[in-house]
């Protein structure tokens, strides 16, 4: 044993395989201890905000120490913000159109910029030619760029209890900084929010963790029918044989997604919770174990140590468990790798077309696709929604994967250099 | 024999490598073209872009770009017929004979205008007039009305087509029936219709007599005839013909019909170019609508330039000019972006343990964070409860006027209200007595199910939200989602299964003729409690006798301020009874265009006058948009 797995770790493809593996193991374990906030609570109102720190305007505003930093390139910073080339050229691109001349107009000079426009942008006026969304988009800058200059503060007010007017209760002052470790209420989400409006991380971490004890007990499911089924149809032969086979062939020619769909349609979505979902991918991916394993077992039925034991009374029982089973052990683990990582795609493909988990009960890592999915994260650049939880995907199929053929190369006397 | 493996694979790999270099310098065109259809998002150059984005082919004609107007969201699958007899021809474009009744292809003799609640004639020659005793409308028909076959359009038409409806009891013919006594030619150019008649002498529901003039089709009376000689006399046959031979009067007519796309093109001897109507015909020669497999495609599409007018819910729409750049716009600049029209609601099974409680149904009510499900669930695409306070209206501003607020602010709740809910159910009685956590009536748990149509995405993250609210004041909420199939059956036919449907959404009425009325009849009214197959409303099997004698009673009402204060006892009964409550505002039709090729849609402060809808240009009043638009220079 400890031969075998000085062999394995030897494998430079299943070390690599391993560590990837463990790695993500290591964050759906250690994760929630250090952010134990649900993964399924909807922190944003509104869908989809990018990832980043969210600071507390409000705390802000009441941070207990106000710093003072006079910084060269503050104004420019704000300025360049909401300023940028394309708005430039925009508003040159209006002046033009409402009769300014040309050279008149220094796109690169601020204020004389804001100055033309402050005195040329008219919204009631209706400019030929210029499309609606253009008229609204100019209405648009033209909100954006107020105050820009400014060299004032902002009053903070609030309104009065007893009479309802507002009273001054401090200033804002463009030189005003806070330090953000002081704010009090800070959140980062580093993969922003859902549509939904829950963390991504945390719903992601959950979610793998869901998806990997999906893809274990169907993975289990599978090899277990597989095994036994395989190990019966081999050893015992004759009858059996024929029906065990007869029965897999009518699976294998049925292909098993079609199958799974079906299933899984008809079980209704009230029914189906991560286990009932693990348990239907288990029930119908046997096929090709059982198959691998009878015809390893054939090879070894005759074997001499096989016949040795027979003739010295031992049951079929004892013989598979002790002559047979662990000539093809790690076959079957190799095997159980296999069905564990397709069954994590089975489920994602199944989540993608609506016939998933149902939702709100735990996070799969196919719910999280079909959400983003519907509320059509694809088309609007929120990546954050959709692309971690496909690199996921990839690394923990790609882990195992990995994994299998280290084990083959060590295994597989064919493959071993 | 590894080696000789090895050197083989080199060579296959190169080969594959020299072969897959030759192919991309020998195909620049091929790079090219997407680069082409990437183009509609300048705006500089529509005019080619356009073209290069959909090259759209229908039949033997390629549809040219500048004349063709591109809807998205209406029709979802192949259009089966053209028969406005039929009830179910899945022809989403021409027919939908409804509050707000599409009139490219077919017309009623009024258009309805959800923006200043008036109808405008169509068909018809000025307003219709009530008798003095309010028993019949007369009204005159458009001496310029003519069908495709330039025949005139004349009353005996209106007349045929109702007792065709009538003799081959049609869903129309079935819906008005009890309000409608018949419709006859006083000469070819008069109608006149007759209400059914109450105990005093006056129609029973002037309302929905009204109603019926811009919400049905006029066919013609020399086709029905063909089509009755066709189906020789069975209605099974009359409703089931595919018509496409169908005599229309309207702007448009079938083009092209497959599995991809319907098109329709325009009839350039339409009689509404006459000065008396439009004085001109519609700008596109052709109103195209591709099918779409769903929502995505159709965003795709959209944000590509190769649909100008989208209804359906694009989420997160303002990200396509904010964040893309697109000359895409809605009719409103913020949110909600659309003009709300409809309320979808959520409504109890009263059977259930503890529902029959109004404490235990108004907690919750108060509990649900409904700025969440309008921020997230509808991407801001709703007024909020804070802008429009609860009550049976919808947010225009017609309907807002309808009802006294300050009579009943006390009533209206804003939503997630936890403390007030909490209060409210320990004051009832209804507390946790096992120390489970959750609240307990007969030492029973108090445990819910939240449900909607699967995939129905807008409400199943809306019922998400219902079902967090739930853990908040100790009641337990899960949510559900059955197919669509199996959820019509079971909400629509009382009584409701005991499990499974204890909280569940269904819709309200938008804006029509008749409203807020109808909605409200639909909400409240006794007519429908334990009825199956109903279709109308109050799924809860509401019965209440002041409600119901207030909704019988407002049809007939003439005095204003009567009924203002009829409306606002009906709002009082439905806050304080809570048999249901609305989760959102919904636009009676979503409403986003696209400036890369046609501009002048409809949209706030356009300065037309009559407002005209955010409605796709189809729906009621808003085919007047359609005369309006021009190309992007």
């Amino acid at each position: 044993m400890k031969h075998t797995l000085q062999q394995v770790f030897r494998s430079s493809k299943f070390v690599t395989g391993f560590c990837i593996f463990a790695a993500i193991l290591m964050v759906v374990i250690f994760y929630p201890l250090f952010v134990p906030n649900p993964p399924l609570e909807i922190i944003a109102q509104g869908s989809f905000f990018p990832p980043g720190t969210y600071v507390s305007t409000y705390d802000t505003v009441f941070s207990s120490k106000a710093y003072t930093l006079n910084l060269t390139d503050a104004a420019t910073k704000r300025i360049a913000a909401k300023l940028g080339d394309q708005e430039r050229n925009d508003i040159k691109e209006y002046l033009m159109l409402v009769g300014v001349p040309e050279d008149q107009i220094d796109s690169t000079n601020t204020i004389l910029l804001l100055d033309l426009w402050e005195k040329n942008y008219d919204p009631t006026k209706k400019i030929s030619g210029m499309i609606f969304s253009k008229v609204r988009y100019f209405e648009r800058l033209n909100k954006s760029l107020d105050g820009l200059l400014s060299e004032e503060g902002l009053i903070l007010a609030s309104p009065n209890i007893d009479t309802g007017t507002l009273e001054q209760v401090g200033i804002i002052n463009l030189s005003d900084y806070v330090n953000i470790k002081e704010v009090a209420s800070v959140r980062t989400l580093p993969l922003g929010t859902d549509n939904f409006g829950r963390d991504v991380l945390t719903q992601l971490v959950k979610a793998t963790s869901v998806s990997l004890m999906i893809g274990l007990i169907a993975g289990l499911i599978a090899t277990f029918i597989g095994l036994v089924l395989g190990l019966l149809s081999g050893y015992v032969g004759g009858m059996l044989d024929d029906i065990i086979m007869f029965i897999t062939n009518l699976f294998t020619v049925i292909p098993s997604f079609v199958l799974l769909i079906l299933i899984s349609y008809s079980v209704g979505q009230e029914h189906r919770g991560a286990v009932m979902v693990a348990a239907v991918i288990g029930f119908t991916s046997w096929v090709w174990t059982t198959r691998a394993v009878r015809s390893q077992v054939i090879s070894l039925r005759n074997r001499d140590h096989v016949n040795l034991s027979k003739l010295s009374g031992h049951s079929i029982g004892y013989i598979i468990t002790h002559d047979i089973l662990p000539y093809i052990a790690s076959y079957v683990v190799m095997a159980l790798i296999l069905q564990i990582s397709s069954a994590i795609l089975a489920e994602a493909s199944l989540s993608i077309l609506g016939l998933g988990p149902k939702t709100s009960e735990v996070p799969t890592l196919g719910l999280m696709m079909n959400w983003a999915m519907i509320y059509q994260a694809q088309i609007l650049g929120k990546w954050w929604a959709y692309f971690p939880v496909l690199l996921v995907i990839a690394m923990i199929t790609f882990s195992m994967n990995l994994m299998n053929t280290g084990l083959d190369q060590v295994f597989n006397p064919a493959l071993r250099d | 024999m590894k080696r000789l493996m090895f050197v083989l694979t080199i060579i296959v790999v190169f080969t594959l490598a020299l072969s897959a270099c030759a192919t991309a310098t020998e195909a620049p065109a091929a790079t090219e073209a997407p680069a082409a259809t990437e183009a509609p998002v300048a705006t500089e150059a529509p005019a080619a872009s356009g073209e290069a984005a959909a090259e759209v082919v229908a039949g033997d004609t390629v549809l040219p770009r500048e004349e063709t107007l591109y809807f998205n969201g209406q029709q979802w699958s192949a259009v089966v017929c053209w028969n406005p007899y039929s009830s179910n021809c899945n022809n989403a474009m021409a027919i939908a004979q409804q509050d707000n009744a599409r009139t490219i292809m077919f017309e009623t003799p009024y258009m309805y205008n959800m923006m200043d609640g008036k109808v405008y004639p169509l068909l018809a020659d000025g307003p219709y007039a009530w008798d003095e005793g309010m028993t019949k409308i007369t009204f005159k028909l458009n001496a310029a009305a003519k069908w495709s076959d330039g025949s005139a359009v004349t009353a005996d038409d209106v007349a045929y087509t109702w007792a065709s409806h009538v003799k081959y009891n049609t869903g129309t013919g079935a819906a008005n029936i009890l309000y409608v006594a018949d419709i006859v030619a006083v000469d070819p150019q008069t109608v006149e219709v007759q209400a059914v008649l109450g105990d005093d002498g006056k129609s029973i529901n002037p309302l929905l007599v009204q109603a019926y003039l811009s919400s049905n089709y006029v066919m013609q009376k020399a086709w029905t005839e063909a089509l009755e000689a066709r189906a020789a006399g069975d209605a099974a046959a009359f409703m089931a013909d595919v018509a496409e031979d169908v005599v229309y009067s309207g702007p448009y007519g079938k083009f092209f019909s497959d599995d991809t796309k319907v098109v329709y093109i325009r009839n350039d001897a339409y009689w509404g170019q006459d000065a008396s109507m439009w004085g001109k015909l519609p700008a596109p020669k052709y109103l195209a609508h591709i099918i779409y497999k769903d929502n995505a495609a159709g965003t795709t599409a959209l944000a590509a330039g190769e649909v100008d007018v989208s209804q359906q819910f694009n989420s997160n729409v303002q990200d396509l000019w904010l964040e893309q750049g697109l000359p895409i716009s809605t009719y409103l600049p913020e949110a909600p972006y659309g003009i709300g029209a409809s309320l979808p609601t959520a409504f109890f099974n009263t059977a259930s343990l503890g529902l029959d409680n109004v404490a235990v149904r108004k907690a919750i009510a108060m509990a649900v964070d409904y700025d969440t499900i309008i921020a997230n669930a509808m991407t801001n695409q709703s007024a909020t409860f804070t802008q429009v306070p609860r009550s049976l209206m919808n947010p225009t501003p017609g309907e807002q006027a309808a009802y006294d607020k300050a009579a009943v602010a006390d009533l209206q709740w804003a939503g997630n209200d936890i403390d007030g809910a909490i209060a409210l159910l320990d004051e009832a009685g209804v507390v946790d007595t096992d120390g489970d956590g959750f609240r307990d009536i007969d030492g029973k748990k108090l445990s819910y199910v939240a449900t909607c149509p699967n995939g129905w995405s807008d409400w199943q993250a809306a019922i998400e939200v219902v079902a967090a609210a739930g853990a908040k004041i100790g009641i337990e909420i899960t949510t559900q989602y059955p197919e669509w199939g199996v959820y019509q059956t079971v909400v629509t036919n009382s009584p409701l299964p005991a499990e499974g449907y204890d909280i569940f959404m269904m819709w309200s009425d938008g804006a029509g003729p008749t409203q807020p009325w109808g909605r409200i009849r639909k909400l409240l009214s006794g007519e429908f409690a334990g009825t199956t197959n109903n279709w109308n409303g109050n799924w809860s099997g509401f019965d209440n006798a002041d409600a119901n004698a207030l909704i019988d009673a407002i049809p007939t009402m003439t005095d204003a301020a009567e009924i203002k204060a009829a409306y606002t006892e009906l709002v009082k009964i439905y806050l304080t009874e809570v048999p249901s409550f609305t989760l959102m505002y919904r636009p009676q039709a979503f409403h986003t265009v696209n400036e890369s090729v046609w501009t002048n849609f409809p949209h706030e402060g356009d300065g037309t006058d009559p407002a005209v809808p955010p409605l796709n240009l189809t729906d009621g009043y808003s085919v007047a948009g359609l005369y309006n638009l021009t190309l992007v220079k």
